[in-house]
């Protein structure tokens, strides 16, 4: 029973890891330029297929590399030519705008890339398991694993230690401020959202190994990634962190006891913060509120 | 017993310490004024008062009754009505309906879905009564958001009065005005303090303005109390002057 | 919102002209409808849409609250509707208003949990907990159908007492019946919105400080302004279900909140009736669009954009302008 548990937190963590890659991305847009990017999901399955397509030419090492940067520089764009007009409005339309943006990265996709579901091909060592009592942690899962770490070190790393990440932390806290000593706001926003965009890029290819790719692929995440903001606490990226993990061990948990529930105890646990911490885990009274 | 007690209030955040330990009693029909140099904690201390956020030590009795952690809109229900720095209105709404907004939360009606015909005269007469005394009775019409800054003031004081407010509440209600409006305001708060029954405390930069209203002035500095008084004893007073003048860069 | 780039946004007067002329359009539609290229059921899923879009306006138009989690209620109304046709009565009026008491009852016991947050925070909140719902609906498919929907259940005739309304057969008469409905919610709503607490609303959207500051909680208010238009919502789908007889999953999912949200913005949000221009020009122009193209997603993103980018005040909030000059 301990040994099923164990397999089951295991398991959860690592799908907490991926929501965590995800998360991180749409929480730093959030936390910067208060924008809910609708199109988180679109990004990531974008990310997928340019690894897709690239992987012939320069290799799954190469893809991985260079999609999630092809996936942010199409980020960039956007970020530059539309959603750039709307920071001053009224969230409401930025929301919109994403959501719309959602809708055409989805049929578009399908338009390029066919509406089928298409395999991935992975190393050949990645695809076996590392032992017969945890068949489920393939290699592919632990290099999954090991990917978001790096990434999620170097984006902490980033944000600590670099002038840039610094500015956009105090950008975070008071946006003002930080305009009125001088700070290029404009460029720090778009710098900002294309890091939260290579990361989803980056979820994507990681996705497409484990799931295959098709363009409906980052709807199931947004929900999920929500869900670890908010039970994480708006505002904060740790907070982002440890709620993306909790609701994956969380679900990894249920699926012992209630398996049909496992999706629904992020609900639970969503409804159960609001509850008792409206905040969030780590959230500060007054982000966002 | 006073109108209003502050009693040993402090706030702080973080360890920024904003007001330390204020105490002051302001008596019912007084005009009290309230100074200071910058960063003195004047709009702090309003904002306790009012209920913007608790304070972080002491307490604060209205009428006899401690409402240190009343919400604000139970503040505002018992009797306290207050202006902002930066006037806070309903911008796309005209100047009648946001005194309309004002009054019949005053009479009660917020929750109501209807009202009755004598209600309704009722409250369009109180409208017109405000509307009168704040001399924007022509500009009834008009939008909020599009008025001068000076009839948005007096707009929003308007708003205030249409509340019955036993105290009144003005931070720096000629802030950012020239001449000629600071003095229509100016006059329109004596005459609101003459006729109405009202006690007005007020954050005020413009010493003009303060000497020629105040009946009593409170001077804060650096989040304490620095001395407390009637115009003359203030204007005289060496600490005072110290404090403005070691101000001036 | 500066007020500098505002025009001057003059309510919309309650011009007894233009009025009779909605309510003229509307009642005849079933017959002018067809020289359009229309036809009496399309009339029937704008009301209900345009009933829809009405509702989730009396929140974000007129209160100033984000709610991008409408849908939910939207769907709860049907499949309550649904079901109790199915399982539990005969009557449809009965049905209605059972669909109508869950979403209700469920948009005020949500709305408590998250009243107390603003702006995006709120709206993803909204998000998540109508997404709650889509995945009942989905999974629970013993009772709601799973992805197939909800079937076996059908609106029945009316009776009353010496006439029978054939609403099942006959389109022209479930119409009717839907705009005695819409009438109903509608003038409701109207009614609210021009009473004492409706003007407390506006007071909430145009500044919420101010509000507070003037003595309204601000907090009741809003979950009050969310029951009602939950209330109002499920209403509009569970006149969805009897519509179809048929009630669907996908109708949950917050893509649907954000069509709802497009038609009250398109519109125009701060006009009464913009919301239901709005739901008419997006079913018209999702009708015609997807039978051209099987890439109609991508033009109703564009949509999306080009209003945001191009239309934020809506069509009505657009004419309101130029006549303004």
């Amino acid at each position: 029973m301990t040994q099923l548990l164990l397999f089951n937190i295991t398991n959860g963590l690592i799908i907490g890891a991926f929501y965590v890659l995800m998360a991180l991305g749409l929480s730093l847009i959030l936390n910067l330029s208060g924008i809910i990017n609708f199109a988180h999901g679109g990004f990531l399955a974008i990310g997928g297929y340019f690894a897709f397509t690239l992987t012939p030419y320069i290799g799954f090492w190469g893809a991985l590399l260079v999609a999630p940067l092809l996936t942010a520089v199409l980020g960039l764009a956007i970020e530059r030519v539309l959603i750039r007009r709307l920071y001053g409005r009224d969230p409401l339309y930025s929301l919109l705008l994403t959501f719309g943006l959602a809708f055409i990265f989805q049929d578009v996709t399908r338009f390029i890339w066919g509406a089928q579901g298409l395999p991935v091909s992975v190393p050949a060592f990645m695809g076996q398991p590392l032992s017969l009592d945890f068949f489920f942690i393939t290699g592919y899962r632990l290099f999954m694993v090991s990917v978001v770490a790096v990434a999620v070190t170097l984006l902490f790393v980033l944000l600590r230690y670099t002038r840039v990440g610094i500015r956009i932390r105090a950008g975070t806290l008071d946006l003002d401020t930080v305009a009125a000593l001088g700070i290029n706001v404009r460029a720090l926003r778009t710098l900002n959202f294309a890091v939260g965009i290579f990361l989803a890029g980056l979820s994507g290819v990681l996705a497409g190994g484990q799931l295959g790719l098709e363009p409906t692929m980052g709807d199931g995440l947004l929900m999920p990634s929500f869900i670890a903001i908010i039970v994480g606490g708006v505002g904060s990226l740790t907070g982002t962190l440890l709620g993306g993990l909790l609701i994956g061990v969380a679900s990894g948990v249920t699926s012992v006891f209630f398996p049909s529930a496992s999706e629904a105890v992020m609900y639970v646990m969503m409804a159960a913060v609001l509850l008792v911490r409206p905040r969030g885990l780590f959230g500060e009274e007054g982000m966002m509120t | 017993m006073s109108l209003l007690e502050v009693r040993q209030v402090s706030k702080s955040f973080g360890s920024l310490a904003a007001v330390r330990d204020v105490s002051i009693a302001v008596e019912k029909g007084e005009l009290r004024a309230v100074i200071g140099p910058n960063g003195a904690g004047k709009t702090t201390f309003f904002n306790l008062i009012s209920g913007f956020f608790p304070p972080t030590a002491g307490s604060i009795v209205f009428d006899g009754v401690d409402i240190t952690s009343t919400p604000v809109h139970r503040r505002v229900l018992l009797g306290m009505a207050r202006t902002f720095q930066i006037t806070e209105i309903f911008p796309e709404l005209s100047v009648a309906e946001n005194v309309r907004i004002s009054a019949e939360v005053a009479a009660g009606y917020r929750l109501r879905p209807w009202l009755g015909r004598a209600e309704a005269a009722a409250l369009r007469a109180r409208v017109d009564e405000v509307l009168g005394l704040t001399g924007l009775a022509a500009k009834a019409d008009r939008l909020v958001g599009e008025l001068a800054h000076g009839d948005q003031r007096a707009a929003e004081i308007a708003m205030a009065l249409a509340l019955k407010p036993r105290l009144l509440l003005l931070d720096e209600p000629t802030a950012g005005m020239g001449d000629q409006e600071t003095y229509e305001i100016t006059q329109l708060v004596r005459r609101l303090h003459r006729n109405g029954n009202l006690t007005i405390v007020l954050i005020e930069h413009d010493m003009r303005v303060v000497f020629h209203l105040a009946d009593r002035i409170t001077v804060l500095d650096q989040g304490r109390l620095l001395a407390e008084g009637n115009p003359r004893e203030i204007a005289a007073n060496k600490a005072v002057q110290a404090a403005y003048l070691g101000k001036v860069a | 919102m500066s007020v500098a780039s505002l025009p001057a946004a003059r309510r919309v007067a309650r011009r007894p002209l233009a009025l009779a002329l909605v309510w003229l359009v509307l009642l005849a539609a079933p017959y002018w409808m067809p020289f359009l290229g229309g036809y009496t059921a399309l009339g029937t899923r704008v009301l209900v849409l345009g009933l829809a879009a009405m509702s989730l306006n009396f929140l974000l138009g007129f209160t100033g609250v984000l709610s991008f989690g409408h849908a939910a209620y939207f769907g709860l109304g049907a499949y309550g509707a649904g079901l109790a046709l199915k399982f539990l009565t005969a009557s449809t009026p009965l049905a209605l208003i059972l669909g109508t008491l869950v979403g209700g009852i469920a948009g005020a016991l949500l709305g408590a949990l998250i009243v107390r947050r603003r702006g995006v925070y709120f709206a993803m909140v909204t998000i998540a907990f109508g997404q709650v719902f889509y995945y009942i609906a989905f999974r629970w498919s013993s009772v709601t159908g799973g992805d197939d929907g909800l079937r076996g259940f059908s609106r029945q005739p009316l009776h009353l007492g010496a006439v029978t309304v054939d609403i099942l057969g006959n389109a022209e008469a479930f119409y009717y019946f839907v705009l005695v409905c819409f009438a109903i919610a509608v003038a409701l709503m109207a009614f609210l919105l021009r009473s004492p607490f409706g003007r407390t609303l506006l007071a909430i959207r145009e500044n919420e400080r101010r509000a507070r500051f003037l003595g309204i909680p601000v907090e009741l208010h809003i979950w009050l302004a969310f029951v009602i238009s939950c209330v109002f919502i499920s209403l509009a789908g569970g006149l969805d279900a009897l519509l179809n007889n048929f009630a669907n999953p996908h109708e949950l999912h917050y893509s649907q909140s954000g069509d709802l949200v497009i038609m009250a913005v398109m519109g125009g949000m701060r006009s009464f009736w913009g919301p239901l221009l709005g739901a008419a020009l997006f079913v018209v122009l999702q009708d015609y669009v997807s039978s051209l193209t099987t890439n109609w997603m991508s033009f109703i993103g564009l949509l999306f954009v080009v209003v945001v980018l191009l239309f934020p005040r809506g069509l009505l909030g657009f004419l309101q302008r130029g006549s303004d000059k």
